[in-house]
């Protein structure tokens, strides 16, 4: 079973947010890989430990190396190899063109599963899966928390309102993964070692024309004031009054 | 003003909440059609508050299906001449939008807190900054529950789809739900969430859990406790997790670090417990009651 996952490289989440003129600034950023994306790695790595066949790891980002030690990660934790996709200018808010490229780069891969996160905590778009799904004329299943594999079939439970839906599918097929689907695992040395050794590609590609839709201004939220400590001599009088202000002033209960 | 395509979600016999949320946003914005896609739906499917109405009611189509339900849409789209397509951001709505977005090749919009002729917000960095576009083509946008009022059921003109359903190789084979008259975190009016300040699965769930149902409560957790195993991760709330926007978010023993902050900052009001009364949760709560939970909480479950 040959499986391609998709990694987003995404600012930090202790990353502070700067806003300039209506842009966000991106200058301070320092960049991981998106969390939901190495519970993929963590899937894909289960599926060849069971059925053989290899992990290819894919990932679109700018030209800039400071992620390599970062994404190297994903090879001790047992991927094969690692292609990134070397963009100048590469945006991460751009679902449309992004999802075009990976989906060309999958193409030349010969893959029987594309697993990627369900979302990246940056842009919070949660599409580029999807898109690629459609682009490699393939069935998409988002918001995976459990996949089987049996014999061709992919069995997986996805989240919907209130419960869980259980799909199946033959494959080639694209998976979004989201967080209850596995453990990652922590590399032993050796792993991280040999990860050292195993293939790290870089190429470069063009910056395509698309029908991404730009922001044309980014802006903070009002930062919540610190509101009322509420004060009483007693426990049950400090109650009383979260209550009383919940339903006389913030008229929420 | 523009050609708006709204896909409804049926709900048992009802059209939902957020269908109707949806058609009312359209409303503003253009000549709107609706569709709505299922087996057996033409009751409920009539309830959308929009125009005109397109019901593609076949067996095949019983459970949702992204291949067959997006070339659907996009085959009433291009009919239609339609320049924007609003749906709910349900678990339908977030993987339907992008498949169709890319099928049309045009610009996609997932979560949006505003959707108007104006242009749209959509949160980024899970909530910390917001982004707004007005986008000149076609879009396929998502609207997350609770932004809008939901518009009035009355049914417009009916038609049935007459193009044809794609093969696809999803099956759908159970549909499980879990526990009766629990609140969906992301629709729920209430989220109590608890953290590590509860220190163990056994005090979540004699604690939190009934308090959260005796207030009609959803009932939330920080990842500490996620990571923990005391409960599940769709119960999760942060920026690796659910963005919640209730009107009341009542944080129980939750320090508020960034991460989690970015999941519930937009709540109407914040409540927190917590016996720390530095914990950065008081920074963003509109009411705290610094103390110890064990001693608060029964003395709070006692008033509901
Ligand atoms: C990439 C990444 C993504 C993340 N995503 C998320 C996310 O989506 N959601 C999320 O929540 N976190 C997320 N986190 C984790 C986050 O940084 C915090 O570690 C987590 O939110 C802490 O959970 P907590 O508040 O329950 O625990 P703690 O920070 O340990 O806080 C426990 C609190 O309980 C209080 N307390 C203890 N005992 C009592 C008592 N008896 N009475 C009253 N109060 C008491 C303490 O004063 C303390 O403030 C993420 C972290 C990273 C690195
Ligand atoms: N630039 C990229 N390179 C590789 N994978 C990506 C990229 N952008 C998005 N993805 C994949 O698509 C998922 C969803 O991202 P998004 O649509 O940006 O929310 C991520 O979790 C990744 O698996």
């Amino acid at each position: 079973m040959n499986i391609a996952v998709l990694i987003k490289m995404v600012p930090d989440t202790e990353s502070k947010l700067e806003v300039n003129a209506g842009e966000l600034s991106d200058q301070n950023f320092k960049y991981m890989v998106n969390p939901y994306d190495e519970f993929a790695v963590e899937q894909a790595v289960q599926f060849k430990e069971a059925e053989g066949g290899k992990v290819t790891l894919l990932s679109l980002f700018s030209e800039d190396n400071s992620i390599d030690t970062d994404l190297r990660k994903m090879l001790a934790i047992g991927a094969d190899e690692i292609i990134v996709l070397r963009q100048n200018g590469y945006k991460g808010d751009k679902p449309l063109a992004n999802a075009k490229i990976l989906s060309d780069a999958i193409k030349e891969l010969n893959v029987d599963l594309v697993l990627c996160g369900i979302q990246g905590i940056d842009y919070y778009q949660a599409a580029t899966g999807t898109m690629v799904a459609q682009m490699l004329n393939m069935p998409n299943i988002s918001g995976v928390t459990s996949l089987e594999y049996n014999a061709g079939i992919l069995k997986a439970k996805r989240q919907i309102e209130g419960g869980l839906q259980t799909v199946e599918t033959a494959t080639p097929a694209v998976v979004t993964c989201q967080k209850d689907m596995n453990k990652v695992r922590f590399p032993a040395l050796k792993d991280i070692m040999m990860s050292k050794r195993k293939p790290f590609e870089n190429k470069n590609v063009e910056n395509i024309d698309s029908n991404d839709i730009s922001t044309s201004e980014s802006s903070l939220p009002p930062a919540r004031d610190g509101g009322e400590i509420i004060e009483g001599e007693t426990t049950e009088e400090k109650v009383d009054k979260l209550i009383e202000k919940l339903k006389m002033e913030a008229k929420v209960i | 003003m523009s050609n708006v395509l709204i896909i409804g979600e049926i709900d048992g016999t009802e059209i939902k909440n957020i269908s109707q949320q949806v058609a009312a946003v359209a409303a503003g914005m253009g000549e709107v059609t609706g569709l709505v896609m299922g087996s057996g739906i033409s009751e409920a499917g009539m309830k959308l508050a929009a125009g005109k109405i397109i019901m593609a009611d076949d067996s095949s189509l019983e459970n949702y299906d992204p291949v067959k339900y997006a070339s659907i849409a996009s085959h009433v789209a291009k009919e239609n001449d339609i320049q924007t397509i609003l749906l709910g951001a349900t678990s339908m709505g977030k993987d339907l939008g992008p498949r169709v977005a890319a099928e049309l090749n045009c610009g996609y919009l997932g979560d949006c807190l505003e959707a108007s002729s104006e242009g749209f917000v959509r949160p980024n960095f899970a909530g910390k900054v917001l982004a707004k576009s007005k986008p000149s083509g076609t879009v396929v946008a998502t609207i997350r529950n609770n932004a809008y009022p939901a518009g009035e059921a009355w049914s417009g003109s009916v038609e049935n789809y007459s193009g044809s359903i794609t093969d696809s190789t999803l099956n759908t084979t159970d549909v499980e739900n879990v526990g009766s008259g629990t609140v969906e975190l992301t629709e729920a009016a209430i989220v109590v969430s608890g953290g590590r300040g509860l220190e163990n699965a056994e005090n979540y769930d004699s604690m939190i859990r009934p308090l959260a149902e005796s207030m009609g409560a959803a009932a939330g957790a920080s990842r500490a406790i996620v990571d923990a195993g005391w409960v599940s991760h769709s119960h999760q709330v942060g920026q690796t997790g659910k963005t919640v926007a209730p009107e009341l978010y009542l944080a129980i023993g939750i320090s508020g670090a960034i991460q989690h902050l970015g999941g519930m900052s937009g709540s109407k009001c914040i409540a927190a417990i917590n016996k720390d009364p530095d914990a950065p949760i008081f920074k963003v709560a509109d009411y705290g009651i610094v103390g110890d939970l064990f001693e608060i909480l029964p003395i709070l479950k006692s008033k509901f």
